[in-house]
């Protein structure tokens, strides 16, 4: 399992389109990948209502994790995504 | 102006009597309840910021729910309206499972981060199995409006 430490930059936050990017990158691999507040419970990044409840803000940080044979691309991907400003 | 002594939920707000039976009609009818219950400034516009946020990514956050929202000029005061569908609406969830539990928060264009703290815990406490069957289950509005301000508080 690899871990990794990003701060959302889209300022939605991980809400609206940036979330659905998430969700649909997890739903993509075969790793177990969950995203979560530093300090605090994580849940499945490849459900919708699992981040949702996340509440996550720009400018917050949150800890995701991958398990799994492509656990590294799937990390690499959620972290441009989170990394990466809205354009409109 | 905002109206703070305003619960965000309250009876009139729901509506366990009319199913919906697509996602423009289940915005249309929850927008209604809104409207109604003296909430809504302007229902044009309301319907029009909803429908951006749904153009952006689908509110069907799966698991059988749909939660159209939007921060609008057009909302008076920080507002959820609640209706089901027995048979679930296509609400273009990602685990492709129809919307059974509908839900809509409206919050003013003044809110802030209000709108996502709502939503946070309402979909939290939409996480545990036990709440949603309580609502699929609960058999009036009373009783939908203590278990969704529950949720919320």
């Amino acid at each position: 399992m690899i871990e990794r430490t990003v701060t959302v930059v889209p300022e939605d936050g991980l809400h609206a389109r940036p979330a659905s990017q998430v969700v649909e990158a997890a739903n993509g691999y075969e790793s177990t990948v969950t995203v979560g507040p530093v300090d605090g419970d994580a849940v499945d990044a490849s459900s919708m209502l699992g981040v949702t409840s996340l509440g996550v803000g720009p400018g917050d940080d949150v800890t995701l994790t991958a398990d799994g044979p492509d656990e590294d691309e799937a990390l690499n991907e959620l972290e441009s995504i989170l990394s990466t400003p809205e354009t409109e | 102006m905002s109206h703070p002594d305003h619960k965000p939920l309250t009876t009139e707000l729901i509506d366990l009597d009319n199913e919906p039976e697509s996602k423009p009609e289940a915005i249309e009818q929850l927008l209604d309840l809104a409207v109604d219950a003296g909430r809504i400034t302007d229902r044009e516009r309301a319907l029009k910021d909803l429908q951006a946020r749904e153009a952006e990514a689908t509110t069907g956050v799966g698991m059988g729910i749909g939660i159209p929202h939007a921060k609008s000029p057009a909302v008076k005061s920080p507002t959820i309206a609640f209706t089901r569908s027995s048979s679930g609406v296509d609400f273009e969830s990602m685990d492709d499972k129809p919307a059974t539990l509908l839900f809509m928060l409206l919050v003013p264009a003044e809110g802030g981060q209000e709108h996502l703290q709502m939503l946070s815990s309402l979909s939290r406490s939409l996480m545990h199995e036990e709440t949603r069957t309580a609502l699929h289950e609960a058999d009036s509005p009373e009783r939908v409006e203590s278990i969704i301000l529950e949720a919320v508080e």
